[in-house]
């Protein structure tokens, strides 16, 4: 390659500047979109890590117990009969500071704690009134000084927290150290204190919630023959992995969005190279006659790309850094509804992240501009690469690119078919579906613009054929910006689709599980949670209650596939209309019901039979107070509740097998006739001033569930609307390079007599045309793929069977979408038409 | 010295094959001005690309300086041409994207000439085609005639041995066409390179020392008044 050449290449981009803008925009765009998922994501994790870090520590190994946690003795036990053992005891809960601010309690011993928390134990352990204050004064606790700030309290001052529906005064006695910004994130919202009191906060005496353990090679085997039924030994895992089993799937479902925007970004990419390629059809063949060989001009053509995209991705990131502290929020939120407790003050801008993103949009750039840099050197010297030339190819070809789309659904059809629960495959089928449809966009158009004929004709006359003799004779070109809107209107569909169902399926099962008239519950973030027995009394001896259910819901170890899982396990004493709320997917009711009451078997929910692989007459092992245990499962409902699982069980098998009698939701019945707000009230009254209690009607947990539902998929519709931005440029940057292309038959036609007006006429009749083309398109491949979204993706992400509901209005929309969209792109270049010159015009050629 | 030896090319229409060379047979010597002339699509063009190895031949031979271009692979053919062939088209065909002397110099800096060489060399050419004054102009700014002056410069200024013009005046006025092909034909003369015009008029035909007229895929050597030199005789 010589500098020449580069030169050549170079100033030809410069004297294209919208060609290139549109260009950089395309792919910025989708770098942006995947960086500020990334970033948001990992920002959202790496809080979660770092909160995890303050608590876990050093910790190699931790015993834990069930729902109530530990026995303290066993500890003393421990220590006593192992002197040597690096262990430390921990109780730990949620408590709700001002305003509603989520603060974990961390209780521990000061003198266990040297191998464990460094950081935690530098304050506590060098000052001996602060040690002192906190072992002998209930309440005393130590916060970092940022998150002091935040609960707005100075050290020797008071602050009020409520727990378990209880407020407590908790008195700062000195502020962690913190000497880096990593201590200082490990420790926001982290409060502090002694073991003794954090038992007493949490209301749990004489109770541990794990122990932590620094083992050796060696000593698993000695400390294992020491735990009682109902303890067990189980490895730290990492925050990281931690994290990442909790909210993998929905991670997985973002960054395939952000992938899809770069998809459509690709064919923006492909369709503005082939642009400058046909552009440069002379100049290439010129080149080609003086010597320059084929290897050179795809060399050129790539290098010029990657420049493009290197300065797109650049720019890329930037607008990726700042979409990504808009999404923080919305992803933070929705794994805090969903997932786990986690405070996101800050995006964490990591160089691997965005290295990665910008490899993705110079790799996608490179990808979809080798198809035309190939064209490129296929060309004969001189002859170059004509127009014509190219749409007498690609009508050659119309039928092998078709057979082409046709297999890759195929293929889509394969991955869906191929045994295994990975999402992975589901998302392989997808992409499928997506490239199979762009490939049958050109042969579809052809038969639809067939199709058009006969009412172009009628309402548009010789303009109206005029125009879709355009759109057909520059397929090469109009197909790929149709394919382009179509990729992005499809998602459209698709998600919305999937969404709508899902919207729906959630508030159905909602309608039928939630029966009871009003639910009384504990207020705060997740933690032990337990009704006071007096209460529920005096709730349940009131004349207007008909019937009172009772949950217990606590998180459990369940042993399946080789390994450990953790799920939520749900005791419930039923009231009688308890029954109807739960939609059996398999299992007979006649059998299953009398089964779960009188004989110990359980009912697990759809994603748990999923990932255990469980149907009724299955056993499902769970550890319980009395060590590992069998339930046998008579029933597996339809749960929306948890992607991890759930097992309910009844009340009195629960006790047989665990000791706990706490209770954490009521549901109350009203008698005949009475209504909710009257039962609402009458149960308020009889609650204790002890405990502070939330009595809420079914209607306004639906409500609120449904917000925490459509909160989930804000994200999903903000990325949605990235993807079709992209596929606006893309459509804006087809019409344009058409603009420029069809100057001299413009020019002729105004020689001949086509006013102005004609000239709009003509550009908007064919932009609504391929919009049309592509709105139309969408339908079928957004029902596809919401079809793998729900039949495939959702069940093996998450679980979660869902009826499919195609809403007409969201077809419809995007039909709308497709033509606006489309219009509003053509006005532009509609505009360039009607102002050229036909004298300039026809002597430029 | 060029050598064409029973050479046919070709292509398919529709459903049909037109023959647009049939068996030539033809001889150039180095340093030789031969026109070629015919009617429109009787494949003048096709022989040009044949010989200067853009396009391939469906079968003989094609000897440019003893080398069988015709059994060359693609690349090879390329860099054949890169050192051996200078062009001359009738639109022009600059690169518009690089001054007059950039377009001097990229023929150079693909045969990998020194720099400082290369850049004397262009000056040189610049100044025979009168345009030294232009170095530094982008081709839209000129004339017709400037820019098929340095389309003419381009083509020799890396020294080929062979230089074709296909209707190098076919788009200039008469005075700028006549003054083009004067200067053409003088550098291609006086550096001793071999000159294959393709053109329509018979001005252009006059200066050349052979005319080959070619006509239903035969060529005929036509300012000797000769019988067609195909099919050869061998």
């Amino acid at each position: 390659m010589t500098a020449t050449l580069w030169r050549a290449s170079l100033r030809y981009s410069s004297r294209h500047p919208w060609q290139l803008g549109l260009s950089l925009l395309g792919i910025a765009l989708g770098v942006a979109v995947v960086v500020s998922i990334d970033l948001s994501i990992d920002s959202a994790r790496r809080a979660f890590v770092l909160s995890n870090e303050a608590v876990l520590g050093t910790t190699t190994h931790r015993l834990r117990g069930g729902p109530t946690g530990i026995d303290e003795q066993l500890y003393v036990d421990l220590r006593t009969r192992l002197p040597a053992l690096r262990a430390a005891p921990v109780v730990e809960g949620y408590g709700a500071g001002k305003d509603g601010v989520a603060l974990r309690v961390l209780g521990m011993d000061v003198f266990a704690e040297a191998p464990f928390r460094p950081r935690l134990r530098s304050a506590a352990s060098g000052d001996g009134d602060v040690l002192a204050a906190l072992m002998t004064r209930p309440g005393s606790v130590l916060l970092s000084a940022e998150t002091a700030a935040r609960v707005g309290v100075g050290v020797g001052d008071q602050f009020p927290i409520l727990i378990n529906g209880r407020h407590y005064d908790l008195a700062l006695v000195a502020l962690l150290e913190t000497n880096d910004d990593l201590a200082t994130a490990s420790l926001a919202d982290v409060v502090v204190t002694d073991i003794a009191s954090a038992q007493e906060l949490l209301q749990r005496l004489g109770r541990l919630s794990r122990v932590d353990l620094r083992l050796a090679e060696g000593e698993m085997d000695a400390l294992e023959t020491l735990l009682p039924d109902g303890v067990r030994l189980e490895r730290a895992g990492s925050g990281t992995e931690l994290a990442e089993r909790m909210t993998g799937a929905f991670n997985l479902n973002l960054v395939m969005l952000g992938l899809l925007a770069v998809m459509v970004g690709m064919f923006l990419v492909y369709n503005t190279v082939t642009f400058s390629v046909v552009q440069r059809r002379q100049l290439i063949g010129t080149l080609r006659a003086i010597g320059v060989t084929r290897s050179q001009i795809f060399t050129l053509i790539l290098v010029e790309a990657a420049l493009v995209a290197l300065v797109a991705a650049v720019a890329g990131l930037a607008l990726g850094i700042a979409l990504a502290e808009q999404l923080l929020g919305l992803v933070s939120r929705t794994i805090n509804d969903l997932y786990f407790t986690v405070s996101v003050r800050e995006l964490t801008v990591t160089p691997i992240l965005l290295v990665k993103g910008a490899m993705v949009g110079l790799v996608a750039a490179l990808v979809a501009a080798a198809v035309p840099a190939f064209e490129a050197t296929r060309v004969a010297p001189r002859s170059a690469m004509t127009r014509s030339l190219v749409e007498v190819r690609l009508r050659r070809r119309l039928p092998l690119v078709s057979i082409a789309g046709g297999l890759a659904l195929v293929l889509a059809l394969l991955f869906i078919q191929l045994p295994g629960e990975s999402p992975a495959l589901g998302f392989a089928a997808l992409f499928a579906v997506v490239a199979g449809c762009a490939l049958l966009t050109p042969g579809a158009t052809v038969v639809l613009l067939r199709i058009f004929r006969w009412p172009a004709d009628y309402f548009g006359g010789w303009l109206g054929r005029l125009a879709l003799r355009g759109v057909a004779a520059n397929l090469s070109r109009t197909a790929v910006a149709i394919a382009a809107l179509t990729v992005a209107l499809s998602a459209t569909v698709g998600v919305g689709v999937m969404v709508d169902s899902f919207r729906r399926s959630v508030s159905d099962w909602l309608d039928v599980t939630m029966r009871a008239d009003i639910y009384v519950g504990l207020p705060g973030s997740p933690g032990e949670r337990a009704i006071a027995p007096a209460t529920m009394a005096r709730i349940a001896a009131l004349p207007i209650v008909d019937d009172v259910s009772a949950g217990r819901g606590v998180k459990v170890i369940a042993e399946f596939g080789d390994a450990s899982h953790e799920i939520d396990l749900v005791a419930l004493k039923m009231a009688r209309k308890s029954y109807a709320g739960f939609h059996l997917l398999e299992g007979e009711p006649s059998r299953a019901w009398p089964a779960f009451d009188g004989d110990g078997a359980v009912l697990v929910s759809e994603s748990l039979a999923r990932r255990a692989n469980l149907a009724p007459g299955a056993t499902v092992r769970l550890q319980s107070d009395d060590g590992m245990r069998g339930f046998p499962v008579a029933a597996v409902f339809r749960d929306y509740g948890s992607e991890h699982g759930t097992v309910v069980m009844a009340r009195s098998t629960y006790d047989r097998h665990w000791d706990d009698a706490a209770v954490s939701t009521l549901g109350v019945y009203a008698t005949e006739g009475a209504d909710a707000t009257e039962l609402a009230d009458a149960v308020r009254a009889v609650l204790g001033a002890d405990q502070q209690l939330v009595v809420r009607a079914t209607g306004a947990i639906k409500t609120a569930s449904m917000e925490v539902f459509d909160r989930t998929f804000t994200i999903t519709a903000v990325l949605r609307g990235l993807a079709t931005i992209i596929a606006f440029v893309g459509i804006l940057s087809a019409l344009m390079a058409l603009a420029l292309e069809r100057a001299r038959e413009v020019a002729v036609l105004r020689a001949q007599g086509l006013v102005p007006r004609q000239v709009w006429q003509l550009v908007q009749t064919q932009t609504g045309v391929m919009g049309l083309i592509a709105g139309l398109l969408s339908v079928p491949v957004g029902i596809a793929m919401a079809l793998v979204l729900i039949l495939v993706i959702n069940l093996r992400s998450f679980g979660w069977s869902m009826d499919v509901h195609i809403d007409p209005a969201i077809l419809l929309q995007s039909v709308v979408l497709a033509v606006v969209a489309a219009m509003i792109a053509g006005v532009y270049p509609a505009y360039r038409m009607a102002r050229i010159s036909p004298a300039e015009a026809l002597r430029e050629e | 010295m060029l050598e064409l030896q029973h050479v046919s090319k070709s292509y398919r229409e529709a459903r049909a094959r037109r023959v647009v060379l049939d068996d030539v047979s033809l001889a150039i010597p180095r340093g030789e001005f031969v026109a070629v002339m015919g009617r429109s699509g009787t494949g003048k063009s096709t022989l040009l690309n044949l010989i200067s190895g853009i396009d391939v031949a469906d079968s003989g031979t094609i000897l440019l300086d003893d080398t069988d271009i015709s059994a060359l692979g693609e690349r090879d053919r390329t860099l054949k041409r890169r050192h051996a062939v200078g062009f001359v088209f009738q639109f022009f065909n600059l690169i518009p994207t690089l001054s007059v002397a950039e377009n001097l110099m990229l023929p150079l800096e693909l045969i990998g000439s020194p720099a400082d060489a290369a850049r004397e060399r262009v000056a040189n050419m610049l100044q025979r085609v009168d345009l030294a004054t232009r170095a530094e102009s982008f081709p839209d700014r000129l004339s017709g005639g400037e820019q098929q002056r340095v389309a003419v410069a381009r083509a020799l200024v890396h020294e080929p041995d062979l230089v074709l013009a296909d209707e190098p005046t076919g788009n200039l006025d008469a005075e700028t066409g006549r003054s083009v092909l004067a200067l053409l034909c003088d550098m291609s003369r006086d550096a001793g390179k071999t000159l294959i015009i393709v053109t329509h008029s018979e001005e252009v035909a006059a200066r050349a020392g052979r005319v080959l007229r070619i006509e239903d895929g035969r060529v005929h050597d036509a300012s000797r008044d000769a019988p067609p030199v195909s099919p050869a005789k061998s």
